[in-house]
């Protein structure tokens, strides 16, 4: 027999000898005997916690008390199955909510790429004097870093295809290709399930190793995981390629919710993009030392931090930056201004860890503003845990009488309260991580543009279950402490012998209680107030008028580069193309334009005006559009003064332009703009001087929120080509019954050039809201959820009040209380206690609208008709929650009532 | 049950390990007899709750500076007693050193005060 089992064996026989002993001793100093034992076990003192605290010495017995707590606390779990359904349910959706949440934030904000050592990974980006950053260098650039930095192990580089044609056995499908160096993949250090990745020598001739490594996700979507593709010729954008390996099944690409299918040599670029690269001219994409078209990612050397490789790496930029301006020189768009803009450039490194930042940037504000709102979501939750606990606190006052009576210390009475609320807390975590699991995946779908669809995995990681474990035993802690606390510190007399319903321990806990319903009255306020007012923006944002009018328009894009179209045979297919779009019949008029309303794609470009000389310092950049004939009518865009382009502005006449009004008021302020005359050096590629022939009203371009920056639009054929235009297609009808004859009348000009992007405006305005629409829309589901935790909250008070007072009702009743009276009453408490949380909240709300100022639109954080409406409708929820007890009451039976006592 | 517990004089933890290896060095005892002679050696100044006594037993047991001999589970009703060990005999002189140790400091700082008394 252990030591440890001998002794604490023998202690209650031992603790027996003692007081045995010490009665005697009281006996022989003259004590009734009586009295002599009364006398040693009062000298003794508590012999349960005596015992307690003895075998606590040993060790293991927190283990053993927990085990105890823990069957102790399932057995009162499951002897209240109702209780514990709601509370477990409550907490469930407070940190399911939470959950899904975090996992989504995890995903986009805070997860590394799956590949090696990702902490030494860093991406180079330029800024420019003006403060613009740019994530693409020239090859040139490329080359010089790669070859003399002494900071970075590797150096890679990938320019993004976007979609590709992935031709197998006959059969295309569009696919997402990236051109990328050869030492890409085993920089990255990642791994492949059959075959190899790119290597250095695919990349090093031009056109001569036509290899393809696709995405084990792209193998199993494709191939259904067939290992015969390994080898397989098929057909990238009408060029033969071959595959040669699958990568590990996590690697995605760089760009989180952007999986990457195909990846291919960058030295292949020029035969899958021939116009893009333009192979062998000045503007070539590998010679060009100007050309800024490929991103740049590296893996710092160990010990070498972000700053040191920005310092090492300055002079050596300024270098290429000197030869990408000496590049320049004989070019058509030449000038000392793109001279000077070059060599003030600076080269910075940044964290590339978890990949590139586009989702991120975009992304982040909308979902942390989101966690904060499920924050507020899963206080209310546990207010309303927490009230519930205090009313069956109450109901379980004589057991923890009783309990200490036996000589429980308060210590171990708290704790058995808290494990239980642990478990309750648990049990709602893992309830809660089920919901965030389905939750999550129907939050993705949110995030997504049609253009960029976001493919996330969010799959709960170990990161994701920490979040979970914590934020559940700090709920339980929340919602635990309070009633657990008030619970143990019971006087034993009075609630062994008395009723529940007089006890006096109930002043305070009611007290509590109004305290845990005011609280959650105010902080689903706030979350009301909060969701009414991103409601609001964006309903803003959607009646106001852009300056076009976007009903019955579709859009359809084209590349024509991209099957070897150059210069003017370009104009002649657009000009071909839109003759057979308007032949169409229920076609009311059509154009195209370089970027089509909030397509996301503008270019600035910095402009000369004549008679305008501006300050030493002043940003002359204005945002140009190349636009066909008819573009303003179709897209309803009024002309103010002057007039639209015309089939007559073509390459060889006058070169002239359209301004909007915030160009005209920026250079000619009131003057009539007309006749005047600027020039875009940096695009058309001459200083030609460029005539006003008109002036149309402010369209926002980018996005709805900020208005239309100086605008020059110039006819399409007078400019260098920019790539992919977009038709734009006034209908008569619904416009999305009109796709298939856009595409064919396309087509019908050249079957061979690609038609992408076919969609109608409202959707791709739609589409500039998804944040937006994703913020307004989960904030509205939680703050009504949170709605309903509080009315339910408020109705459990209610409840519990006019049911601990029936009796004193009972007695108002038979004293000649009329039942309005007692109705008035209980409503009466509801009300100010209703009073209290919107007294408490409104102010909350306001104060805390301010942190998301930048996310509201034409709406103020004191906007009255929000701030009434989420008052009205709380203060409704909250009445209908008193009024259902407070009618119970008025139904109580005087007689019964204090018969019952 | 409060009120009790401000008037009483509590002891700090170590303390009564130390009186209880004390007590020991004049030879074994039973518990009760430990407690009869800490309340008498103090004349009664130190009140302390029997019970107590039982954690610290076990304390020291659990360490090594008691052992233990007789009792219920050995099969006599002969009521346990408790030796001090050779090592609860070092620890005792150690945890005198720094009793004197604390005293001496206690006594250094409160001495200006205790002079203006005299």
């Amino acid at each position: 027999m252990s030591r440890r089992k001998k002794i604490l064996g023998d202690l209650d026989q031992d603790i027996r000898d003692h007081i045995e002993k010490e009665t005697q001793d009281n006996i022989e100093r003259g004590m009734p005997p009586e009295e002599a034992r009364y006398a040693a076990l009062r000298k003794f003192g508590n012999v349960a916690q005596v015992k307690e605290e003895t075998r606590e010495v040993w060790s293991f017995r927190w283990l053993e008390q927990l085990g105890q707590d823990i069957r102790y606390g399932l057995r009162m779990l499951r002897k209240n199955p109702g209780f514990t359904a709601v509370a477990v349910l409550t907490l469930a959706l407070g940190i399911g909510a939470n959950t899904a949440l975090f996992s989504l934030i995890d995903a986009v904000l805070l997860k590394m790429l799956p590949v090696a050592s990702p902490e030494r990974l860093v991406q180079l980006t330029s800024v420019t004097a003006d403060g613009r950053t740019n994530d693409y260098f020239s090859y040139p650039t490329y080359k010089t870093l790669r070859d003399q930095n002494r900071v970075f192990s590797d150096v890679f580089a990938f320019r993004t295809l976007g979609d590709v044609d992935f031709e197998v056995d006959g059969h295309g499908e569009l696919a997402q290709g990236q051109t990328v160096t050869g030492n890409y993949h085993a920089a990255l250090g990642v791994g492949v399930v059959l075959g190899r990745t790119i290597n250095p020598a695919d990349d090093r001739v031009r056109g001569g190793s036509p290899v393809a490594v696709i995405s084990y996700r792209y193998w199993e979507r494709r191939f259904g995981r067939d290992p015969s593709v390994l080898g397989k010729n098929i057909v990238l954008d009408n060029v033969p390629f071959k595959i040669i390996g699958i990568t590990a099944p996590e690697f995605f690409g760089l760009e989180p919710g952007q999986a990457v299918d195909v990846w291919i040599p960058l030295a292949e670029y020029g035969q899958i993009r021939p116009g893009v690269a333009a192979i062998g001219t000045p503007y070539d994409i590998f010679e060009a030392a100007y050309r800024n078209s490929i991103r740049i990612m590296a893996r710092l050397k160990p010990g070498v931090t972000e700053a040191k490789a920005q310092a090492d790496l300055a002079p050596m930029f300024q270098q290429a930056l000197q030869r990408a301006a000496d590049s320049l020189t004989g070019l058509p768009f030449d000038s000392p201004e793109g001279h000077k803009l070059y060599l003030k450039t600076r080269l910075e490194v940044e964290a590339g860890g978890r990949g590139l930042a586009s989702l991120r940037e975009r992304l982040s504000k909308p979902l942390l503003t989101l966690m904060a709102v499920v924050g507020l979501l899963l206080l209310i939750a546990c207010a309303n845990v927490a009230s519930l606990l205090l009313v069956r606190a109450a109901a379980r006052q004589r057991e923890i009488a009783i309990r200490v009576a036996l000589g429980a210390p308060r210590r171990r009475l708290m704790r058995q309260l808290i494990t239980e609320s642990v478990m309750l807390a648990l049990a709602g975590g893992v309830l809660g991580l089920l919901f965030a699991y389905w939750g999550s995946d129907s939050l993705v779908p949110l995030m997504s543009h049609s253009a960029t669809p976001v493919l996330l995995s969010v799959r709960p990681d170990v990161r994701v279950l920490a979040f979970t474990l914590i934020v559940s035993l700090a709920t339980a802690l929340l919602f635990g402490l309070a009633p657990a606390w008030r619970a143990s510190r019971l006087d034993v007399s009075p609630a062994t012998k008395e009723s529940e319903r007089t006890m006096g321990a109930m002043g305070g806990q009611a007290r509590l209680g109004k305290i845990l319903a005011v609280m959650q009255v105010a902080l689903s306020l706030v979350m009301l107030i909060g969701a009414g007012l991103l409601v609001r923006s964006l309903a803003n944002l959607k009646s106001f008028y852009p300056g076009f009018n976007q009903d019955r328009v579709l859009l359809a894009s084209v590349n024509p580069t991209l099957v070897g179209y150059l210069g003017s045979q370009i104009d002649r297919l657009y000009a071909q193309a839109l003759e057979r779009i308007r032949a169409i019949p229920g076609v009311r008029s059509a154009s195209f334009s370089m970027s089509s309303p909030l397509g996301q794609s503008s270019g600035f470009t910095e402009a000369v005006v004549e008679g305008y000389t501006p300050s030493p310092r002043e940003q002359m950049a204005v945002q140009l559009n190349l636009i066909g004939p008819g573009y303003f009518r179709t897209l309803e865009t009024a002309v103010l003064t002057g007039r639209e382009f015309t089939d007559a502005d073509g390459a060889n006449a006058p070169k002239v332009a359209v301004i909007n009004q915030a160009m005209t008021r920026r250079f000619f302020g009131a003057t009539n703009p007309i006749g005047r005359r600027f020039s875009l050096p940096g695009w058309i590629g001459d200083k030609t001087m460029i005539e006003i022939v008109g002036v149309v009203e402010d369209a926002r371009s980018e996005n709805l929120r900020e208005a239309a920056p100086p605008t020059a639009y110039v006819p399409f054929p007078q400019s260098s080509d920019p790539g992919s235009v977009t038709f734009e297609v006034r209908t008569y009808t619904d416009p999305a019954s009109m796709t298939e004859s856009v595409r064919r009348a396309i087509q019908q000009a050249d079957s061979r050039v690609p038609v992408f992007g076919v969609k109608t405006l409202p959707e791709q305005v739609d589409e500039s809201l998804v944040e937006e629409r994703m913020t307004a829309s989960l904030s509205s589901l939680f703050g009504l959820l949170a709605l309903m935790l509080a009315s339910i909250g408020v109705y459990g008070l209610m409840a519990h009040t006019v049911a601990r007072r029936t009796n004193e009702i009972g007695l108002r009743m038979a004293l000649g209380a009329h039942r309005g009276q007692i109705l008035s009453m209980v409503m009466g408490q509801t009300l100010m206690l209703a009073a209290a949380g919107l007294a408490i909240g409104v102010p909350a709300a306001v104060a805390a609208s301010r942190l998301v100022t930048s996310q509201l639109y034409g709406v103020r954080a004191t906007d009255p008709i929000t701030l009434a409406g989420a008052v009205a409708l709380m203060t409704a929820l909250v009445a209908l929650a008193g009024y259902l007890p407070a009618r119970g009451a008025t139904k109580i039976d005087p007689m019964v009532a204090l018969r019952y006592e | 049950m409060t009120t009790q517990e401000k008037d009483r004089i509590e002891l700090l933890q170590g303390t009564l390990d130390l009186l209880i290896l004390r007590t020991l060095l004049f030879g074994p005892a039973h518990g009760h007899a430990i407690a009869r002679a800490i309340e008498r050696n103090s004349e009664d100044v130190l009140q302390v709750e029997q019970g107590s006594l039982y954690p610290a037993l076990h304390r020291l047991i659990k360490r090594g500076w008691i052992s233990f001999a007789g009792g219920p589970s050995e099969n006599n009703r002969r009521a346990k007693y408790y030796r001090l060990t050779a090592r609860g005999r070092k620890q005792l002189q150690v945890e005198t050193t720094k009793w004197d140790k604390l005293a001496g400091a206690i006594a250094r700082i409160l001495r200006p005060a205790a002079e203006k008394v005299e």
